[in-house]
């Protein structure tokens, strides 16, 4: 398992450059509640036919960051980002509440895993 | 002017006994438009698995998430334990790891072609394979004491031991099934009524398969070579005969018979295993708790399932993150109803195999 850590910012760009679509299955998007009302975001591949090669890009950011969107580059990010978007109440940028949740649960019940 | 109309398939409906809803955009009989609804029951398993168990406790919690592939997720989460711990285990509870997960393959793949004949009208067919699938579920029962739901796996290796008087009563259940699935292959191949309601109905090509992240049998009934048993090292597949299953029309005729192979597979999987299972225990002791991060995937029968733990060193875990393959190829089931007729829109459905168990975890 690789982990490379890069910034809000880049995100997007760094999943471009990276991702060949026929060479790198899309996993998912994780969230991982940190101390300090910080949260690590997570994107999750793994190579073709390949022995266990798997690929993490990560981001450390704030609950109130927005997180951009990465359905132009992979299309069926969509359903983990709005994933995200309920199980941490935060937001990413074109996917909306409501896929997992209804608005009678426990709203963003992972937010506070640690504290 | 365009004139549709919506028509929902779900939350309830009787091609589908778990709460998904489609809402189709329909212009006449043909679908133009998918909206889909997963948010029904969702469970907290994540949450509780790291605010109410500890660390040792968990592959019995998250063998709860679905009562068909219990034993695929209560593995993948102990591998991923097994992992922070360096925990080698024996030879012989790897093979009857296997063993109960071709097992769990084989009746899975035997449901969703049963209910795949039903959302097409072919209910005698139905019939059958649901009477043969109770020769898997009889040795389940004997192997674990569990139909469904089995509680197996521990940490450092399996619950139960096997003996000759089990092992000789799954040799000879596998080759009665095996009998009745040549028989199934017969019939989805050349039987006309069910040709037409199959072939050609619900296809996913190559190129989408892989832009749409497509997993299981899905997508290798669109020719894409992922199948996760290919692709790790935790169980030894490649010396028990794992042949990955393909085909290339992507229709639900490709989806069935990639199942139909895969079940022949597994049966001579699960004969290779027991003509040759290793001596020893089933158990590895180990001593400490779980540091770290790790990342396991196993080869569910609907497709990948990926487990993420984070771990402190204490017995209560940091993170539990459950990618199931329902919800995961969501998108791509998605894709699939575009352009079809609603009409056909319950069988398509059936041929994913959805499990809603797995998705509202």
């Amino acid at each position: 398992m690789k982990k490379i850590k890069v910034t809000l910012l880049d995100i997007v760009e760094e999943i471009k450059s990276f991702y060949d679509y026929k060479k790198w299955h899309f996993l998912t998007i994780n969230g991982v509640a940190l101390q300090d009302n910080m949260l690590e975001v997570q994107w999750i591949f793994s190579k073709y036919e390949t022995l266990e090669e798997i690929v993490i890009f990560y981001v450390e950011i704030q609950y109130e960051d927005i997180i951009p969107s990465i359905v132009n580059i992979i299309p069926s990010a969509i359903i983990s980002q709005r994933e995200l978007v309920d199980m941490f109440g935060v937001e990413v940028e074109g996917s909306a509440k409501g896929l997992y949740l209804d608005k009678d649960s426990i709203q963003m019940p992972l937010r506070g895993c640690l504290l | 002017m365009k004139k549709t109309i919506n028509i929902p398939l779900g939350s309830q409906h009787i091609s589908l006994l778990e709460p998904v809803r489609f809402k189709f955009e329909c212009e006449n009989e043909k679908i133009v438009g998918v909206d889909s609804d997963v948010g029904f029951v969702h469970r907290g398993i994540e949450k509780a698995c790291t605010t109410k168990f500890k660390y040792d406790g968990i592959g019995y919690v998250v063998a709860r998430v679905c009562g068909l592939c219990a034993i695929t997720h209560s593995l993948s989460y102990t591998v991923a334990i097994e992992e922070l711990l360096n925990i080698e285990v024996t030879s012989k509870a790897k093979y009857l790891r296997i063993l109960l997960l071709e097992l769990d393959r084989i009746h899975s793949h035997m449901l969703c072609l049963s209910h795949t004949c039903e959302n097409a009208g072919f209910e005698a067919m139905f019939m059958r394979i649901m009477g043969d699938r109770e020769l898997i579920m009889e040795i389940q029962e004997l192997l674990t004491g569990n139909r469904i739901q089995f509680d197996y796996i521990n940490i450092g290796g399996v619950n139960r031991d096997i003996n000759l008087e089990v092992a000789t009563k799954i040799v000879n259940n596998l080759d009665r099934v095996k009998e009745k699935v040549m028989g199934y292959v017969d019939e989805f191949t050349n039987n006309w009524s069910l040709s037409l309601k199959f072939k050609r109905i619900g296809a996913l090509s190559l190129d989408d398969a892989y832009k749409f992240n497509a997993i299981g049998p899905l997508a290798r009934a669109s020719g894409l070579n992922i199948d996760v048993r290919n692709e790790i090292k935790y169980l030894p597949y490649h010396e028990i005969g794992f042949k990955m299953q393909t085909h290339i029309d992507g229709d639900i005729n490709a989806r069935n018979i990639v199942r139909l192979n895969e079940i022949l597979n597994s049966i001579e999987m699960c004969d290779n295993i027991l003509a040759g299972i290793p001596e020893g225990e089933i158990q590895t002791k180990y001593k400490g708790k779980p540091n770290g991060e790790s990342v396991v995937r196993f080869e569910a029968p609907r497709g990948e399932l990926m487990y993420y733990v984070k771990a402190n060193g204490t017995a209560m875990l940091e993170r539990v993150r459950i990618k199931t393959p329902t919800f995961a190829s969501i998108p791509a089931f998605s894709h699939i109803f575009m352009g079809e007729n609603y009409a056909d829109a319950p069988a398509i459905l059936a041929s994913f195999d959805p499990c809603l168990s797995c998705t509202a975890k």
